[in-house]
């Protein structure tokens, strides 16, 4: 059955009557009056919902029955988890949709409050650095994008790009007890291996930052990658050894997220780059290779300078402040996406 | 500045306007700037890193040349809000944004700002003509260094 691009929008509310009503056997007619849809887009919904792995169970003639709590990300099922002010307050939820950042930027741009999630099951286009994509396979990841209305001028918010990799750092442990090394300035690496990244993009005018959409995509609970990525890539449930609540795992990401938020609006942002040097082991001392292709070089890292930019001391002497670009181990010539 | 050297200039660029049968040419050397259009209008303008600080040669220099008594035309500057790279295009070996001669609109994106994955995308401040872009993809740029300057629509 040829899917959407993206979900209807009446799939989250469907969803969420099932998981309102977890034991009672739910008529179609019902359902479609509730949601003001017709009986054949509810037909056509529970097989899309079937197809997120929810289990409904089919009754002749009575209707159809939640058998199981799912881990969907749904508004509903992630309240009861949230512990953060106002992250995550207000949700956009996708079970399908191009890329949450779009999605995002676009209702950011329309005037979306800040702290506003977008988050989907599965992203058909996930977004990363300067035109690479992010695996977002079905419910298997978190796929999030969250808009930020930060006071102050553009150049500030580099010190929240920091804190959005700790952040997610944290999480990390919190709710899957895995310990993760940052590589500058925010990918989640796990035993090498990428399994977060982080894109933030700006609007602003020269001295007043109209919104920031902050994208985070995490594998979750992937068990295993297309051959093309399994060397770069893993899991936090491959480095936990068991399955994972995605929605614990988003509630405390939220979470983290917005303590590092206060933090850097605190003014934090010194404190920030310390924790940072603290937790990676690309800060200090490690060889790497910046860039790709006709420009690339390769050093030893030397910590960061006052604005959070990667100093590398180049083989010639020279040291370079690593404004953006891919920062990998010396020696490899990957370039999984940033 | 020389004002018989602004003369043989103009001079020059107009033969090649002519010769070559081109709308527009505009030069720079030092801190200067000329633009020959057809139609006979003539434009010297300081360098925007120069315009806080006025310099008397463009002043002196227009009756020099006739055809510029009009005052040079206030072309609208997109600066730079941080220090990063510029990138002109969505994605490498995509499409610029914005070509020079384009028309743009209040908000359009002109290029991307990358500093630190953090991407600063730069919107059009002002409606009208590209006229000049002077970042080049992938290199670095200054906090307030001039991107793009924009002849706003009347």
């Amino acid at each position: 059955m040829p899917e959407p691009p993206e979900s209807p929008r009446y799939l989250t509310k469907l969803a969420e009557l099932f998981v309102a009503h977890p034991t009672v056997v739910l008529s179609g007619t019902r359902m479609a009056q509730e949601l003001a849809i017709s009986r054949s887009s509810v037909w056509r919904g529970i097989e899309l919902l079937r197809q997120y792995g929810m289990r409904l169970r089919g009754h002749r003639a009575t209707g159809y029955q939640l058998e199981a709590m799912p881990d969907l990300l749904l508004p509903a099922l992630l309240a009861p988890y949230r512990k953060s002010g106002v992250f995550g307050r207000r949700v956009h939820h996708f079970f399908r949709v191009d890329s949450t950042q779009r999605a995002a930027l676009a209702a950011a741009a329309a005037g979306e409050t800040h702290g506003t999630l977008f988050v989907a099951e599965e992203q058909t286009a996930g977004r990363g650095r300067q035109g690479h994509s992010w695996a977002s396979p079905a419910g298997q990841g978190i796929y999030l994008s969250l808009i930020l209305r930060p006071p102050g001028p553009p150049a500030g918010a580099l010190a929240l790009n920091l804190a959005a990799g700790i952040a997610v750092a944290d999480a990390a442990r919190a709710a899957a007890g895995v310990d993760a090394d940052l590589r500058w300035p925010n990918d989640l690496l796990v035993h090498g291996r990428k399994a977060g990244g982080v894109l933030l993009e700006m609007s602003a005018e020269a001295t007043r930052i109209q919104h920031l959409v902050l994208g985070i995509g995490v594998n979750v609970n992937q068990s295993e990658f297309p051959p093309e990525l399994a060397p770069l890539a893993t899991s936090l449930r491959l480095a936990a050894g068991r399955p994972l609540s995605r929605l614990e795992v988003l509630a405390e990401i939220l979470f983290q997220l917005e303590a590092r938020y206060q933090a850097f609006l605190a003014g934090g942002a010194a404190e920030l780059q310390a924790e940072f040097a603290r937790r990676s082991s690309y800060a200090e001392g490690r060889r790497v290779r910046v860039g790709a292709g006709e420009g690339a070089y390769e050093g030893v890292t030397a910590g960061l300078d006052a604005q959070g930019f990667l100093q590398v001391r180049r083989d010639d002497g020279a040291l370079v402040t690593v404004i953006s670009g891919e920062v990998r181990p010396a020696g490899r010539g990957d370039g999984d996406g940033g | 500045m020389d004002i018989d050297k602004i003369k043989s200039l103009v001079a020059g660029l107009a033969d090649l306007l002519e010769g070559r049968r081109l709308e527009e040419i505009e030069v720079q050397e030092g801190e200067l700037r000329l633009r020959l259009r057809r139609g006979g209008s003539v434009s010297i303008a300081p360098l925007p890193a120069a315009a806080s600080n006025p310099a008397p040669a463009p002043a002196g220099a227009t009756p020099a040349v006739p055809a510029a008594s009009e005052p040079a035309e206030s072309l609208f500057v997109i600066k730079s809000p941080i220090v990063g790279t510029f990138y002109g295009a969505p994605s490498p070996g995509a499409a610029d944004f914005v070509k020079v001669g384009d028309q743009v609109e209040v908000g359009q994106v002109l290029c991307i700002i990358e500093a630190m994955k953090l991407m600063n995308e730069i919107e059009a401040e002002v409606a009208g003509e590209v006229v000049r872009k002077m970042a080049t993809n992938g290199q670095p740029v200054e906090f307030g260094e001039p991107l793009f300057e924009i002849r706003p629509r009347k």
